[in-house]
């Protein structure tokens, strides 16, 4: 009886956890695939990273190359690349997204099981 | 009665509770050190001056032997001339620091007016404005010069980082600091604790990672890497990118509090600076 219940248990958080993950990707591909593969979805979308550059920056946050790739993505779409140019912004607007999740999901100082 | 037991439960119970969440710096820096007497028992505290050394026995012999012809000899004497070296108006570093060149054991320190911790790069630009001198770039350059001529005087002293009580901002910049060092950063999501503390003489590819007791005992050093001697900050720096995140800036209240919580954390070693690393 315990068991079943476990196994329930189990069953129910997998379901859980690979729904939010489906969810999640199907969001940020349908945000990728809203961009319209023109010059102005371009302009768009290395807005939308810059936004998320910005934001992550405010919390400390900004990742490393986030900055170059939005550069890469300025430079493709001034050579008329618009596909690489919203590739390149997508992934730029996404390390930002994370930054910001990052530093937000520690907040408040928690310290490490080993440092107590 | 009950009323005064209540409260009387209540407030312990907080003290409790704020005691686990927020340790005093002395507690922090006994559960630092303790960590590393327990991973490292043969290694004796004073050791840990030596950095990775003292961990690393086959770096060791590599290091003692570049010790023999010490690579940051010529900054140590390009610093003795800038330090001797009279400022337009006929002053010299001196003036500032009338207790000098042996100054590196009174940094990082807490400036109550100011409101800010003083680190000693911040001090020396602070006395090239006050003559009306150009400040100098902390990262790469002159700078290293002088404060390797500084760290070299300084030999001997020992670290002693006071967290004053009597200004709650200074607290406040140790606490900072210390969050920042618990913090995992950037794309690899790794904090400065997880390299230096969590794994501590692991490799991380040909590299023994080195731990964070004494760390910053022998800044500047001169890194093959490199070429030069160059600040704690620069590595700081170097350690950001290499977790991918954006560094911040030198001297920057991030990277001043940072320094101010780890320096305190190895409060009571000898600084041996400059030092010579890969």
């Amino acid at each position: 009886m315990q068991k079943t219940k476990y196994l329930g248990i189990l069953v129910l958080a997998t379901i859980l956890i690979g729904g939010i993950g489906c969810a999640t990707a199907g969001s940020e591909k349908s945000a990728a695939m809203k961009t319209e593969m023109t010059a102005d979805g371009a302009k768009q979308a290395i807005a939308a990273a810059k936004a998320a550059q910005k934001k992550a920056a405010s919390v400390s946050g900004e990742w490393r190359d986030t900055g170059k790739i939005i550069k890469a993505a300025e430079k493709a779409l001034k050579e008329g690349d618009v596909k690489t140019a919203i590739k390149l912004a997508n992934k730029a607007r996404v390390q930002g997204e994370r930054g910001y999740e990052q530093m937000m999901a520690q907040k408040d100082l928690r310290l490490p099981a080993y440092f107590k | 009665m009950k009323k005064i037991l209540l409260m009387s439960v209540s407030m312990l119970t907080a003290l409790v509770i704020s005691g686990a969440v927020m340790a005093s710096p002395e507690e922090d820096r006994a559960i630092f050190q303790k960590y590393f007497k327990e991973r490292f028992p043969a290694v004796p505290t004073e050791e840990f001056a030596n950095g990775v050394y003292s961990i690393d026995p086959v770096g060791r012999e590599n290091w003692e032997a570049i010790e023999e012809f010490p690579p940051y000899e010529t900054f140590i004497d390009a610093g003795q001339e800038m330090w001797e070296k009279p400022f337009a108006n006929g002053k010299t570093y001196k003036d500032c620091f009338p207790d000098g060149p042996a100054i590196a054991g009174k940094y990082p320190h807490w400036d109550k007016k100011k409101g800010s911790v003083i680190t000693l790069p911040m001090a020396l630009n602070a006395c090239l404005k006050a003559n009306g001198e150009k400040p100098l770039k902390y990262k790469k350059g002159p700078i290293n010069n002088i404060l390797s001529y500084i760290a070299y005087e300084s030999r001997g002293q020992v670290t002693n980082v006071v967290i004053p009580k009597d200004d709650p901002r200074a607290m406040e910049a140790y606490e900072m600091g210390k969050k920042f060092y618990f913090t995992k950063r950037g794309q690899l999501n790794f904090s400065c604790a997880n390299c230096h503390l969590q794994n501590a003489g692991m490799r991380l590819r040909t590299e023994i990672l080195s731990p964070a007791l004494g760390h910053t005992t022998h800044f500047p050093v001169y890194r093959s890497k490199w070429g030069t001697v160059g600040s704690l900050h620069r590595r700081f720096t170097g350690c950001n990118k290499q977790v991918r995140a954006k560094p911040f800036k030198a001297h920057g209240e991030e990277y001043r509090n940072l320094e101010y919580f780890l320096t305190y954390q190895s409060n009571g070693l000898e600084l041996n600076g400059p030092g010579a690393r890969k």
